[in-house]
């Protein structure tokens, strides 16, 4: 839990810029991705950019993204800051659980876990 | 890319949504393994990159002077259908992450604290939590041993439970029973937010 090897965190850093935390407002976890406006981006984008803009053509929430990128939360957040200010993603930000939980969506997932 | 270019918000009817669910408890309660056992992915695993806002330990110089530590977050997925799930974290044991809870409890549904009846006292931090938030929660009462049966009223004693939260005993490695405890949850947490249900 503790205790890493500080080397990645390095190279970390050179994703970032050196921002260990994205400015501004911070994504929810299950705040959804999408990416907007084609898939290829600017010439010279990194990899991770790249990959996120795959990763979200389906709605992705950021817990999903980062763990596909196997890169920790808040960098993730940086990353995903970056894009949506380049205008290549959008981020939903979750509305109140009482407004999105009406009578259909509790239906939905009662059945959906007691099929499981 | 074989994909056709499609227009924002096009792919799904509704908005995609994920609901949260905590799953808490003290150390070593079988938080992890719950998660594991109902996530249709092995509970994937990222890490937060904490300050050192409140926390004041490992000096970690020469990268981010901020940048002191790092905490391990899992949790997994069940899928309802294309573009609903429900998402299930495990929350940090440790009680020095304390704060990350907050983030995690935020637009929560509801949470899950597992309980074991050798060590009750380990689930009084997020009984607590809960209640001060007024997030609601069921207590998962894990039995790791078949063979012992515990009484819920004692438990709810113990814990200082309201009647109306539920108990649950459950075995966390059983598909079906941690199907069971999020049933209740998810039923518990909608009948509490309107008279509609």
């Amino acid at each position: 839990m503790t205790g890493e090897d500080p080397g990645p965190l390095i190279r970390l850093y050179g994703l970032t810029g050196g921002r260990a935390r994205p400015q501004g407002e911070t994504f929810d976890l299950v705040a959804i991705v999408v990416t907007v406006g084609g898939l290829s981006g600017p010439a010279g984008m990194i990899p991770e950019h790249r990959a996120v803009l795959s990763l979200c053509r389906r709605p992705t929430p950021v817990a999903d993204v980062a763990a596909h990128l196997r890169l920790p939360l808040n960098i993730t957040r940086v990353i995903l800051g970056d894009l949506r200010r380049d205008g290549l993603v959008s981020i939903d930000r979750p509305r109140p659980v009482a407004q999105t939980m009406d009578e259909r969506i509790y239906r939905e997932v009662l059945d959906g876990l007691r099929s499981l | 890319m074989g994909y056709a270019a499609s227009e924002p918000g096009t792919a799904t009817v509704a908005p995609a949504l994920a609901i949260k669910i905590l799953i808490a408890g003290g150390f070593g309660v079988g938080k992890t393994t719950m998660v594991g056992t109902i996530s249709e992915i092995r509970p994937l695993h990222t890490e937060e990159l904490l300050s050192d806002r409140g926390i004041g330990v490992d000096d970690t110089s020469g990268v981010e002077s901020k940048v002191t530590t790092t905490v391990a977050l899992d949790f997994g997925r069940i899928t309802i259908r294309d573009g609903l799930w429900l998402y299930l974290f495990g929350t940090p044991g440790q009680d020095r992450f304390w704060f990350m809870w907050d983030e995690l409890a935020l637009g929560a549904l509801g949470a899950v604290v597992l309980a074991d009846t050798r060590r009750l006292q380990d689930s009084f931090p997020a009984v607590d939590y809960f209640e001060q938030r007024r997030i609601p929660f069921v207590v998962g009462v894990n039995c790791f041993d078949g063979a012992r049966r515990y009484d819920p009223t004692k438990v709810r004693r113990a814990l200082g439970l309201n009647e109306n939260i539920p108990i649950v005993m459950c075995d966390v490695r059983d598909r079906g029973s941690v199907r069971d405890v999020l049933t209740t949850l998810v039923t518990y947490a909608v009948e509490g937010m309107s008279p509609r249900y």
